[in-house]
Formats: structure tokens, C-alpha cells, sequence
């Protein structure tokens, strides 16, 4: 089909394949030009393949981002590299980098994986799955989720016991424990990164007993519990599996707050949780769903429509900034809050409590450079040279970027931003 | 012979088998005749299902396939994709949508989701039956692009799409590009003015060889479809010529008897009706406004580069693609909102960017030194059931940064923000902190009782219940009010309604899916940029712009375009011309022609989108719709009225 595969020149590397650098790959792939789109996770997708419906359309976000991600991955313009980064790119002449691909051993042949799953099943270690964010276990032999692309198992070498009980129950002979790292030098035109986001990490603000109490989630833990290929097959709360019927949203967490280092506005969470509670009051119609929140940001196309149906459906508003939580002996928590309207403080009880938390950059995008510098902005997103007419123009010439890199942003914002970066590295290309 | 189908229900993961047995769906179907083999899974649009049919279609050597998931709107080009890698000819694949026809509509009765999903499956397998390989039709794409609007959005997509060796031409309907961005001092998030942007956008288009920008143009009909769309551009005259220079230009203006608002200052300021040469006007060439114009001939006698014999021209060109960014109006106030053109302190935010940029020094408005000043959020936003309801999203960034700037450049400024909640999302949160830090007052009125303004003996004062601080009735007197006037769509619809382009509940144009294909219309060949779509600041603007070009440029890039063979046939035989189907026609594909001497409808297939609206009306059924013939569709509605 394609004869890029062995070949170690491209027009454009694409560094994420998240929604953002899928999309940016796939314009330049439609428009001829070879790509090389390197994503250190086992599956291609990033955040957008995890979550569960998408506001502000409820779309369901597996059944929109798999045919892209399927266009994607078989289209022969483009080269896929999982479980592989990209580092000491460097100019070597005008519109010429070369760069280094590291490819973490998978020890499975992908070709020959039919995803049976009999390794997972022959498998005897069980771990935390981080594709459900904790919420079960997977073996060290696994298919990372069940809509990932590439669709094959991986061995997780560092769990591994390698007691070899998958090899032998492989029915193709795809394990293959011989495999190494490997590390390959490249050439490209130009370059876009789509390095996407973390996010905020709960443990960071202990009085919300994030870790301490099982029955406090992050937001992309109730995305898994929501999702149509969810674990549990409804929502229930972790301490003692009962379905949760007085549930509490907390916006805001890690954002908006200079203490934690992070001044800015995450820009989705207001618009998640009121797409999550929505789903949960669908889910589970007797439940009560609260949200604590500073200001509703339902800034975009659709969103106050949005919020306002979420208000006709009963969520319950409180515009309060909660200080701590507290557990009580059944594994409820209490909500000690400043209800800001009547500007005392006041304790609120739920079953469940869901953290909205903030939108971080990814770290390591400056390393990936050697020689030139790649600035990033006081918030470490990756600094937008020329933010009004030239958004996704970077420090280097060549360079461009796309979607969550450079701050955070909504699916359909990343697609457009995307779209502007594969615009001006087609311009480049062309020049 | 007979066909031989693979049959696939999908259970998209419990989208549809949560509340259909899509098992039971399967065991109702497997035995039909011409079903050689029929399958449940997971996610059919997922790779792993793909490879899975393609494998299936070769090894069973099927002649068609049907598809039972979600909408073919997300999928139709998925399990074409499908089809053609397992060498079957796309046509031959048949969707049947039973998520959203079935699962999702009846989530609350599973016996009766089923029943219907079989007989949406039965119904799927009688189309397939009937179904045909077909090619599509190739046409010839023009390797030019139209960009109608020269606001920030146009002008990005026009350089963006001349870089890319596309030939382009700029409409802009005003006698100056720059849209509403040249109007703007200072603007958010880098400070930098409107007027340098678009001097520098403007300087990189003006020296390109493939770029033809027509001002004060508008496009006044349009035939043919993507690939080759014509249009005819209308370009009302300047009146004054190249040669006329600034000093020239004075003269004129000193003699000019016409005096209007200035709409380029929203009207704070005026102007003769011979204008130009501001900051930020491109390009550097004075013009008359026509509309204002008396022709009363006192310019030309002063100014020998004036010609008031000018008349409109008139231009065809042809282009592959059309790219729409004629942006967005300011909301105007009713009178007497908030004290709107009842009580002269009271101005928009348009008028008082212009108003502080104006300024030097002082803040000077009506003869009085301006101090307090109180801004009130959301005017003609968020304003519920009854008006605009959307958020227009710029608008709280843009009024705290202005204030900022106001209270920088002006001594003694208080600012007074009577908001509904702030709404600095993302990076912008920065500039909402750096306000407070200035020491500015937020109130927040409650969503039943808004802000009030009222005046007593010329003194203006605003009134709110602030739930900040308990709904305690809170009351400022203040010189100036501003008003935070969202973006409504252009009152001017003429360009969309020539193209038919379909609008959203806001009224703004409507994409056709908003992630997966944000920048295209229903109107295959002509997208849509910037605030045309919905509100954007700029960077959300060029964005969008720049994925419209790519998308242009990739339909046209390649010389040749496929069309899809879905279109009418006409039997000559049957036709009487009875001109019925013309005019049903939404896109005029059919047009008269003649068999001999016969008069009969004929069919432009590039133009014809298959919509069908023909088919009924036609009174001699001499219309057939290929793929939805009356043949495949009564076989169809056979199968979906046969008992279970
Ligand atoms: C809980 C939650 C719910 C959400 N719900 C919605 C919603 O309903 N609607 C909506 O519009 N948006 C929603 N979003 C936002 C949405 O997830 C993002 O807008 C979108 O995923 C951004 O895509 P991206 O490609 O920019 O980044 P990402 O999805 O983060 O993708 C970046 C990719 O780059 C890879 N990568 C990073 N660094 C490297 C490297 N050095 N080398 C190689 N690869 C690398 C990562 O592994 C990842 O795959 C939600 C977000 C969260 C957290
Ligand atoms: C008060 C205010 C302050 C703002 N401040 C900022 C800021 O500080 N920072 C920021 O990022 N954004 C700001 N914005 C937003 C910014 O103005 C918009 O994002 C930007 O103008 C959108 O550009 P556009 O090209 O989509 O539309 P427009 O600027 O409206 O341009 C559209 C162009 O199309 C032309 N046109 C219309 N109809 C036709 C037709 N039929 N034929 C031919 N041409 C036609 C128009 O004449 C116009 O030139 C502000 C907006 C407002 C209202
Ligand atoms: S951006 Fe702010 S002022 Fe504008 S409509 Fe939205 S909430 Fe109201």
C-alpha cells in the first residue's frame, strides 16, 4: 500500500496524535504531502478517544473520533509510530530538520495481533488500569482499551514477571520478548507539534481528599464511568459499589488559583461538568447533581443553550467556592462551601464527589529541540509568537503548533486550530 | 443472479444494544435469502470491525453489504472506504440508521426498539438488494477561490490560499478591506492595534500577482457548483481616481456639503460624504459614499481626478470554491434599552473603544471630563427564549480589557463592570485578575432583575440587586454607561440567501458538523470562516479562516473533482415538460431541453444534489432518483410493513 513505510524522509512530522495532530496529519495527507505522526502512547487518539459524550452536541465521542482515527491511520500519506518520541530535532539547512525517533519495544508484533485477548486472559498480573484512570485493573498483557488503534496487545515490561503464560497461549506467535528499543534518525520539512495537555493533579490539594477518599473522583474518572465502553456498566461509587444518588461537582480544581501555580481559566471544565451532570441525571434520574462553581464559562457555539438545558433538567447551581471535604462514616462527604450569593458558610452532604480539574500543559515539549529554542508562554504552554494573526506560529521558523499545546481549548477549538496549523505547513511546504 | 449480502449490526457500544437486542436483531435477519452472512460487533466503525469486513467481502465474495449502526451522516464515507478496499463497489453497501431511529428514540420501550430496528434492518437488505455499482461523476475543479469579505478572516484565507498557488479573489462589499479589526485601537490578548494588523495583512496581499481584490464590490448572482462555480460581481464606482492625493482630497472635503455619522467610528464621529485616507483604510484611495452622496458636483469642481459620471460594473469570474467570511454586526440596542438613545451617556462598547482611542488625555464624551464608568454585560446576549441566547464570547475580555486601558491612559477612572458572570475563559482569566487588582468593581445582578439605568436632573445612576453581596440593592451614579453589545449575524443577508446557505438556531451560518466538519456547508464547494459561523476574537477567527482554505484548497487542488452519481434521471419518454420539476428545484439543476423537437426537463448533473424534491412532484413519474429509485423505495416500505 505504501512505500513511506521504509522510507526515512517526510514532509511534515506531526508530534501528538491527539485529535489535534490527527487532524493536522490528515490535511496534510490529503493534500499529498508524506507525514510522520509520532504519539508516545500505545493508541492513537489522546484524550478525545477516552471521553464519553462531547458537548455541546452529546455526540458519542468514541463513535466520532474512530472514524477519524481509522481515516487516519490507513490513509498512505501517513506513517504511524506508537509508543514512540521524537527528540533532538535540529535545523541542518533551510526548510530541512532532522530529528530522532525513539520506539519503545511493544513486544507484541502488531501485524500479527488479532487482539484475542487469550494473553490477557493467560496473564497472572494485575495492575491499575490507566487507560480507566485506576478505576479497575488490566493485566501486564493487554489491549489498552477496546477502541484503541493500533488494536493489539502490548506487554507492560515493567509489571512483567515474565513468566511467559502469554507467549503460550498466543495462538498467532505475535509476543516476541526479543524485541528492543529502537532508535532511528529522520528527515522532515517541517514540523507540528500537537503535544495536548495533562491534567491537574488532585493529589496537589490535599483538603479535597483526593486519594484519601474513594468516593472523591476527577472528572476523567467519571468520563470512564459514563462512557458507552464503561467498566462498570452503570455509575456507582468506588468505596462500597452503591449507586450514587447525591452527586457533587467542584469546578475550578487546580484552576483559577495562583496558589497552585495555575492563573488561568481551563476553558472546558465548566462546559464537562454540566455535559457530565446532564448524563448522569439521564443515567440515573433520581440522583441529585450539584455543581459549585464561580462563573459558568459557556462561552462558545451552543454552550449557553447548553447550560441553560441543564438548568431545565434540575442540576442544581450553587455559586460557592468549596473550601474542604470532609468524609463521614458511611463514606459520604461533607462540603464545607461560602455560598457566595448569601456570603456565609455553609456544609452540604453527597454520596459522590466529582473534581472538575484544570487543564495543564504538557511538560517536555522544549526538549524535544536541540540547538533552537521553543519558547513557551509564563503558563508553559507553547508561546504563540504572533497569538492574533499568525496563532499557530511558533519560536522556530518551520515549527508550528496545534490544538491544547498551546493552551487549553474545546475538541472543536483544537480542530480548527489544527486546520490553521496544517494551513501554514502547507504554506511552508509550498514556498 | 441474486445478491449476496454481508449484514452487520452494530451495537455502538451500548449506544444501541442497551436498548436493542441487536442478537435478536441478528437471528430475525440471517435467514433471509439472499443473506450469506450476518454479524453483531462492538463498534463496526472501529479498525479492527473494518479490517474484519474487507476480510469478509473478499472471502465470501459478497456483492453487497448493509450496515445497521448510527447515523450515515457520521459513517456513510467509513464503510464506502470499506467497500472500495475490498475491491465492492461503494454503492453496493446500504446503511441502515437504527441509534437514532431506533435505540435513542424509543430508550424507553426495548421490545418495541427491536421490532422497529428489524424491520430498519429488513428494510436496508430489500434497498441492497436492488442496489448497483455506479462511478462517480469527475469534473473539473478550477484552481481559484473566491473569499468573499476582507475582514480579518478573508484576508488570512486569501494570502493563506495564494501561498498555496491558488489563484484568489477578494470581494469586499465596503470601500476599504480590514473589516471590523481596522475599526479597533489596542486589542486583547497582545495590545497590538487593529490598524497595524491590518496594514500588515493588507501590505503582504497588495503585491501578490495571483491575488485580484475588488472593493466596494458585492457578488450579485452565481450559477454552477463546486469545481466551477460563476459569478457575477458588481463594483459600485469610487468617483476619484488613483491620482487623487490627500491634499486633493482635503480640498474636496472642505467643499463637500454632506455631513453623516461616521459609521467608522460607530458614529461618535462624522464625515463628509467624500472620504478617506484614515488609519487602517485600505486601500489608499479616497471614495464617495454613494448612499450619502447628493451628486451635487461641488467636488469635482475643485478636484480633477473626480467623476461623478462613474457608473457600477459589472465582472464574471469562475471559481472552484467559495469561501464565505463576511463576519458579524455589533448588536444595536433597542431604544430605550438600558437608556439607549434616550440618555446621551449612554454608548456601546464599539463606540466607547473608539471613544478612548480618540481621546487623548482626558476622557472627554459630550463636552463632559468622563471619570465613572459602568459597563452592563450581555446586551443583546444570553437574553433567554426571547432573543439572542447564545454567549457572544468576545465581549467580556474585550470591555475589561478597554476598561483597563481606559483607567491606564486616564487619570481618576472608576471602573463599574454590572456583569452576569465573567466569562475571561482560558489565558484571558489574566487580564480579568489584573483588573480587580486596579481596583475595579464587579456587581452581579441576578438573571431576573437585571441592571437598571436610570436619570434624575441629568445625573445618570445604575441600579442593581448585587448577589455578591447578599442581593443588597447597590446604586452608583456614573458619567458614562457602556453597554456590552454582543455580535448578532449581518443584517445584511443577501450574500447568504443568494447561496442558500443554511443558518443555525443563532442565525449565524451553520456548519455542517461542528468537529467533525466544522468549515463546510451544506453547499458542497463553499465553507465558512471566521464570525460568520459564530462570535470569535481574532485568533479564533484566523483559525478558522486557515482550516477554510485548507479545506478549500483541498477541493480543488487536484485539478478534478468526484461528484456523486446520486442524481436524477429523466425518462424522455414520460416527460411531458410540464416545467413542475424546475421548479421544485432548490439548486435550478433542471433546466428545458429538447429529445428531437420534443421540449423535456434536462439534467445538470454537476449541479443536481440528489435532494429528490423533484421526484414527487413530477405528474407523469417520469423522474427516477438513482440509488432511491420507485422501485428500491417501495421494496423498501414492503419490507417495513411486513409483519414480525
Ligand atoms: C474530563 C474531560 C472532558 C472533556 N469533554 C469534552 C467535551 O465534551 N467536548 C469537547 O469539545 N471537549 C472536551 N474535552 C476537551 C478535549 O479532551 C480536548 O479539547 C482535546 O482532547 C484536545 O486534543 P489535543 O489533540 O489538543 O490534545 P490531546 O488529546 O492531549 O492529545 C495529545 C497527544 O499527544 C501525545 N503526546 C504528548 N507529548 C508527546 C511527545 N512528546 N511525543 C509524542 N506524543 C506526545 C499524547 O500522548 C496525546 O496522545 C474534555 C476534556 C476533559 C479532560
Ligand atoms: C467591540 C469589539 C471589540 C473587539 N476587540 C477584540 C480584541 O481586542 N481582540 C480580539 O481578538 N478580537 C476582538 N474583537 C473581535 C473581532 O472584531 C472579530 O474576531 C473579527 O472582526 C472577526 O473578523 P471577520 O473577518 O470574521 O469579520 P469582520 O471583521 O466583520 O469582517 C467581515 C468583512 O466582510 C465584509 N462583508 C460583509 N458582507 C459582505 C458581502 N456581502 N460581500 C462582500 N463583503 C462583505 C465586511 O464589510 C467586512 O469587511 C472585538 C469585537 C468587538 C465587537
Ligand atoms: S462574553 Fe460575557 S458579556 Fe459577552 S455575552 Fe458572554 S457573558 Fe455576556
Amino acid at each position: 500500500m505504501s512505500s513511506t513505510k521504509n522510507s526515512v524522509s517526510y514532509d511534515a512530522l506531526v508530534v501528538g496524535a491527539g485529535i489535534a495532530g490527527g487532524e493536522a496529519a490528515l490535511n496534510l495527507a490529503v493534500n499529498g504531502f508524506k507525514v510522520l505522526l509520532v504519539e508516545k502512547d500505545l493508541s492513537v487518539g489522546g484524550n478525545m478517544i477516552k471521553l464519553s459524550k462531547v458537548f455541546p452536541t452529546l455526540d458519542c465521542s468514541a463513535c466520532i473520533t474512530t472514524p477519524k482515527v481509522s481515516e487516519i491511520s490507513r490513509h498512505p500519506n501517513i506513517t504511524i509510530f506508537t509508543g514512540s518520541e521524537a527528540s533532538n530535532i535540529r535545523r541542518v539547512a533551510d526548510n530541512h530538520f532532522v530529528a530522532n525517533i525513539t520506539r519503545q519495544p511493544r513486544y507484541v508484533r502488531v501485524e500479527d495481533c488479532t487482539a484475542c485477548q487469550l494473553c490477557e486472559k493467560a496473564c497472572p498480573v494485575s495492575v491499575r488500569d490507566q487507560y480507566q484512570f485506576g478505576l479497575i485493573g488490566r493485566k501486564a498483557a493487554y489491549i489498552p482499551f477496546s477502541i484503541a488503534s493500533p488494536k493489539a496487545a502490548a506487554i507492560d515490561i515493567e509489571n512483567c514477571t515474565l513468566c511467559g503464560a502469554c507467549e503460550r497461549a498466543c495462538p498467532t506467535n505475535c509476543i516476541d520478548f526479543t524485541q528492543e528499543v529502537e532508535h532511528l534518525e529522520m528527515q522532515f520539512k517541517t514540523v507540528i507539534l500537537a503535544t495536548g495537555f495533562e491534567m491537574f493533579d488532585a493529589n496537589r490539594i490535599p483538603r479535597y481528599g483526593f486519594g484519601k477518599y474513594k468516593n472523591v473522583l476527577t472528572s476523567l474518572q467519571m468520563e470512564r464511568e459514563i462512557a458507552p465502553t464503561r467498566p462498570f456498566n452503570t455509575i456507582l461509587r468506588p468505596s462500597d459499589g452503591k449507586v450514587p444518588d447525591k452527586i457533587a461537582y467542584v469546578l475550578c480544581v487546580g484552576s483559577r488559583d495562583a496558589s497552585v501555580g495555575n492563573p488561568i481559566c481551563s476553558q472546558i471544565c465548566c462546559m464537562y461538568s454540566i455535559k457530565q451532570s446532564q448524563l448522569l441525571m439521564g443515567a440515573l434520574p433520581m440522583a441529585d447533581v450539584t455543581i459549585y462553581y464561580i462563573n459558568i464559562r459557556a462561552f462558545g457555539k451552543g454552550f449557553e443553550d447548553f447550560y441553560q438545558q441543564a438548568k431545565g433538567m434540575g442540576v442544581n447551581f450553587v455559586k460557592g467556592k468549596v473550601g474542604s471535604i470532609s468524609e463521614t462514616e458511611n463514606g459520604n462527604l461533607m462540603l464545607r462551601y461560602e455560598d457566595i450569593n448569601e456570603g456565609i458558610v455553609k456544609e452540604e452532604e453527597h454520596d459522590m464527589v466529582i473534581l472538575s480539574v484544570g487543564v495543564l500543559p504538557n511538560e517536555g515539549t522544549t526538549s524535544l529541540f536541540s540547538e533552537e529554542q521553543l519558547m513557551l508562554d509564563p503558563y508553559r504552554f507553547v508561546h504563540q509568537t504572533d497569538g492574533l494573526a499568525n496563532p499557530s506560529h511558533t519560536s522556530i521558523d518551520g515549527v508550528f503548533v496545534a490544538g491544547t499545546a498551546t493552551g487549553p481549548m474545546d475538541i472543536p477549538d483544537a480542530i480548527l486550530s489544527a486546520g490553521s496549523a496544517s494551513s501554514e505547513a502547507i504554506s511552508y511546504l509550498l514556498k | 443472479m441474486d445478491k449476496r449480502l454481508g449484514v452487520y449490526i452494530c451495537h455502538c457500544g451500548g449506544n444501541i444494544s442497551d436498548y436493542v437486542d441487536v442478537e435478536k436483531v441478528r437471528e430475525a435477519i440471517e435467514n433471509d435469502g439472499c443473506v450469506l452472512m450476518s454479524k453483531t460487533t462492538q463498534f463496526a466503525c472501529s479498525d479492527s470491525n473494518q479490517k474484519e469486513m474487507v476480510l469478509d467481502i473478499q472471502e465470501q465474495n459478497l456483492s453487497g453489504i448493509v450496515v445497521a449502526s448510527c447515523s450515515p451522516k457520521l459513517h456513510l464515507n467509513t464503510f464506502r472506504q470499506v467497500s472500495e478496499r475490498a475491491d465492492l463497489n461503494k454503492y453496493n453497501y446500504v446503511h441502515a440508521n437504527i441509534r437514532e431511529q431506533a435505540s435513542w428514540a424509543h430508550s424507553d420501550d426495548k421490545k418495541g426498539a427491536t421490532e422497529k430496528t428489524i424491520l430498519l434492518v429488513k428494510a436496508a437488505i430489500a434497498k441492497a438488494r436492488l442496489a448497483e455499482s455506479l462511478t462517480p461523476n469527475k469534473i473539473m475543479a478550477i484552481n481559484a477561490v473566491a473569499v468573499i469579505g476582507g475582514g480579518v478572516a478573508g484576508l488570512k484565507a486569501a494570502i493563506s490560499l495564494s501561498d498555496k498557488n491558488t489563484q484568489v479573489v477578494l470581494i469586499e462589499r465596503e470601500p476599504f478591506i480590514g473589516g471590523r479589526v481596522g475599526q479597533w485601537g489596542e486589542m486583547f490578548t497582545t495590545n497590538q492595534t487593529g490598524n497595524e494588523l491590518i496594514s500588515s495583512l493588507y501590505a503582504q496581499l497588495v503585491t501578490r500577482k495571483n491575488v485580484q481584490i475588488y472593493t466596494n464590490s458585492e457578488v450579485v448572482s452565481y450559477s454552477g457548483s463546486i469545481g466551477d462555480f460563476s459569478l457575477k460581481i458588481e463594483t459600485t464606482p469610487r468617483y476619484i481616481s488613483q491620482d487623487c492625493d490627500a491634499k486633493e482630497l482635503q480640498k474636496a472635503m472642505d467643499v463637500c456639503p454632506v455631513v453623516v455619522p461616521d459609521p467608522f467610528t460607530f458614529g461618535i464621529t462624522n464625515r463628509k460624504a467624500i472620504y478617506g485616507f484614515a488609519a487602517s483604510q485600505y486601500p489608499k484611495q479616497a471614495t464617495i459614499d454613494d448612499a450619502a452622496c447628493t451628486h451635487c458636483g461641488a467636488c469635482e469642481k475643485v478636484s480633477k481626478n473626480i467623476d461623478l459620471s462613474l457608473q457600477k460594473e459589472m465582472v464574471e469570474l469562475h471559481v472552484g470554491s467559495v469561501l464565505m467570511a463576511t463576519g458579524f454586526d455589533p448588536y444595536t440596542p433597542e431604544n430605550g434599552e438600558f437608556g439607549y438613545a434616550e440618555n446621551e451617556s449612554v454608548i456601546t462598547l464599539p463606540q466607547f473603544k473608539k471613544l478612548i482611542d480618540n481621546s487623548e488625555s482626558k476622557l472627554i464624551y459630550k463636552g463632559k471630563e468622563i471619570k465613572n464608568i459602568a459597563y452592563i454585560y450581555c446586551v443583546g446576549s444570553r437574553q433567554g427564549d426571547e432573543g439572542n441566547s447564545y454567549c457572544s464570547r468576545y465581549c467580556c475580555t474585550s470591555t475589561i480589557h478597554s476598561a483597563i486601558i481606559a483607567k491606564k491612559k486616564f487619570k481618576n477612572i472608576h471602573n463599574f463592570h454590572f456583569n452576569r458572570g465573567i466569562r475571561t475563559y482560558g489565558k484571558q482569566e489574566v487580564l480579568y485578575a489584573e483588573s480587580l487588582k486596579l481596583g475595579d468593581l464587579y456587581l452581579q445582578a441576578t438573571d431576573d432583575s437585571p441592571a437598571e439605568v436610570y436619570s434624575e436632573n441629568g445625573r445618570t445612576w445604575v441600579k442593581v440587586n448585587d448577589i455578591l453581596t447578599e442581593s443588597k440593592e447597590m446604586q452608583v451614579e456614573v458619567d458614562l454607561v457602556v453597554l456590552v453589545t454582543g455580535m448578532v449575524p449581518r443584517s445584511d443577508k443577501k450574500v447568504s440567501t443568494l447561496f442558500k446557505l443554511p443558518k443555525g438556531r443563532d442565525r449565524f451560518l451553520n456548519e455542517i458538523h461542528m468537529k467533525l466538519r466544522p468549515v463546510e456547508t451544506a453547499i458542497d464547494g463553499i465553507t465558512i470562516a471566521g464570525t460568520c459561523q459564530s462570535p470569535k476574537n481574532v485568533a479564533e477567527s484566523v483559525n478558522s479562516s486557515l482550516s477554510a482554505a485548507t479545506k478549500a484548497f483541498s477541493y480543488i487542488s487536484k485539478g478534478e473533482l468526484e461528484t456523486e452519481p446520486i442524481v436524477v434521471e429523466i425518462d424522455a419518454v414520460k416527460c411531458t415538460w410540464c416545467n413542475e420539476c424546475s421548479t421544485a428545484c432548490p439548486f435550478d439543476a433542471i433546466t428545458q431541453g429538447l429529445d428531437g423537437d420534443r421540449k423535456i426537463a434536462v439534467v445538470n448533473t454537476t449541479v443536481c444534489k440528489g435532494c429528490g424534491m423533484c421526484t414527487p412532484v413530477c405528474p407523469t413519474d417520469a423522474i427516477d432518483l438513482v440509488t432511491f429509485s420507485s422501485k428500491e423505495i417501495m421494496n423498501m416500505i414492503d419490507a417495513l410493513t411486513e409483519q414480525i
